[in-house]
């Protein structure tokens, strides 16, 4: 191969802080690394963690959901939820290795800066990872 | 807690009475027939034969049996300590009505599955001891894993615990007022006992963390996809699982069962395509999600499986670290709400990256 590993990743933003903070970015011309392929919700609690799996074992190299801060949540109390299902996600994928792949991180509307980082530390990070295991076996 | 001790020969008797008294309609009791154990469902006291409520076998979950018809007519369901956790995960999960089930659980010394019992009924008998364990394991006949490793072993819980004292007593304690109602009113004399027996619980324990400590875990996606590799899609596991209740399943409906077009795009955008993996994974996962705070660790998913994967290791292995992470121990109680349903304001943030 001899090319430097670029890693495809997930992301699925909440309508209402995440993606707005992506627009905010976009328009100010902040530079973040290309990588990400982004899905608008409407809310970080519409992502299945099923989402998550079936991008995964369709050979992504990792996941990003991004979502209001708690407490600040669109629909008022969704996020606490979506909490709690992605640390229970990420802690069995944990037992198969596979936990590092999937990151939830709340960037509001205002935070395009913090999402420009963001994905630089996973883009970082996931190179470090290497592949998804599982891409030569699907 | 309110006890009362009763000689093992008379626990018929009991349940006779439970019938007579209409404390409840009908009673779920396991019976011998020929070389197995069934449960049945009795209505007439004098119909009634000699039921086996110790015998050291698990075939379908007594969970399975009551789950989405209990209604208005209540149901005694005397089963073992892994099923009535699960009848009662599926009273939080509104599958099972509260009111119309009475549940008591049996001490349980750990079972065979039905292949092996119906092999060596007569040996196992009705109920078991450690001899009887170490004598079929020289014979090459272990207990099932997941009773192997297993540490909740005790009847304590539902609303009545039915312990086994010694060959000829048992111990008949209320642990709820609903169990207690219902002990009272067949007039058993109840008085307050010490029932902790935290000796045993610790032994159990013990023995339990060590044996699961010896089986090897899968550790990586690899590892995973190659265990999974004679899965069949069969989705027995689901059918046997007691808590896997969706009406319709998600592997039913498009989303998780590709169809031929989905299958012709993706070989076509890759150029390759292996099929039907990873379904397989992809199954498996999702349903570990699903049931990782409700599994009890029963191990009907083990027994279900036709192509005899490990199962245990996929869900009992993996569902138990979600639930200490939760801190959640799936059907202690009626009341304590499931982990995906509530939440704190300020919680699990270590959690959510790497």
């Amino acid at each position: 191969m001899g090319e430097e590993f670029e890693p495809r990743i997930v992301g699925f933003a909440c309508n209402w802080c995440t993606y707005a903070a992506i627009d905010l970015a976009g328009t100010s011309r902040m530079k973040y690394p290309p990588n990400i392929r982004i899905i608008r919700v409407m809310c970080s609690s519409r992502v299945d963690p099923m989402f998550v799996l079936r991008a995964l074992l369709n050979g992504a190299d990792a996941v990003f959901i991004g979502g209001c801060h708690p407490g600040e949540c669109h629909y008022i109390e969704a996020n606490f939820y979506t909490r709690r299902r992605i640390a229970a996600l990420r802690r069995i994928l944990k037992e198969f290795g596979m936990d590092n792949r999937v990151r939830l991180e709340w960037i509001s509307a205002a935070e395009g800066e913090k999402f420009a980082r963001t994905m630089e530390e996973m883009v970082e990070y996931v190179k470090k990872l290497g592949p998804n295991p599982l891409r030569g076996r699907l | 807690m309110k006890a009362a001790e009763l000689g093992i020969g008379e626990l018929e008797g009991f349940f006779k009475e439970l019938l007579t008294k209409n404390v409840v309609d009908c009673l779920l009791l396991p019976f011998r027939v020929g070389k197995t154990v069934t449960y049945m469902l009795v209505s007439e006291p004098e119909k009634m034969g000699s039921p086996v409520i110790f015998v050291p076998v698990f075939g379908i979950s007594a969970a399975n049996i009551v789950k989405g018809w209990t209604i208005e007519r209540k149901i005694g369901v005397v089963a073992k300590p892994c099923e009535i956790r699960a009848a009662i995960e599926l009273i939080k999960l509104e599958q099972i009505s509260p009111e119309s089930v009475l549940l008591f659980s049996v001490d349980c010394a750990g079972a065979y599955n039905l292949k092996d019992f119906a092999e060596h009924a007569d040996e196992i008998g009705d109920a078991l001891d450690e001899g009887k364990v170490a004598a079929l394991e020289k014979k090459g006949v272990s207990l099932r894993t997941a009773c192997q490793i297993c540490d909740k072993r005790l009847a304590e819980y539902g609303d009545v615990g039915i312990m086994r004292v010694n060959a000829e007593k048992v111990m008949l304690v209320a642990l709820t007022p609903k169990g207690e109602e219902a002990l009272s009113a067949v007039e058993l004399t109840l008085e307050e006992k010490d029932v902790s027996r935290e000796d045993l619980k610790r032994k159990i324990k013990e023995e339990a963390e060590k044996r699961k400590a010896e089986i090897p875990r899968i550790s990586s996606a690899e590892e995973l996809d190659d265990v999974l590799a004679s899965c069949i899609l069969c989705k027995n596991c689901r059918d046997m699982c007691p808590v896997c209740y969706c009406k319709v399943c998600f592997f039913e409906q498009p989303l998780g069962n590709l169809a031929g077009g989905d299958m012709l795009n993706l070989a076509t955008l890759r150029g390759v395509l292996r099929v039907p993996s990873p379904v397989q994974m992809f199954y498996h996962l999702t349903r570990l999600y699903h049931v990782c705070t409700t599994c009890v660790a029963c191990g009907a998913c083990e027994d279900a499986c036709p192509s005899e994967i490990p199962l245990t290791k996929i869900y009992p292995m993996v569902a138990e670290k979600v639930q200490e992470m939760f801190a959640y121990e799936p059907g202690k109680s009626v009341e304590e709400p499931l982990p995906l349903t509530t939440y704190k304001e300020e919680e699990y943030e270590e959690y959510l990256r790497p």
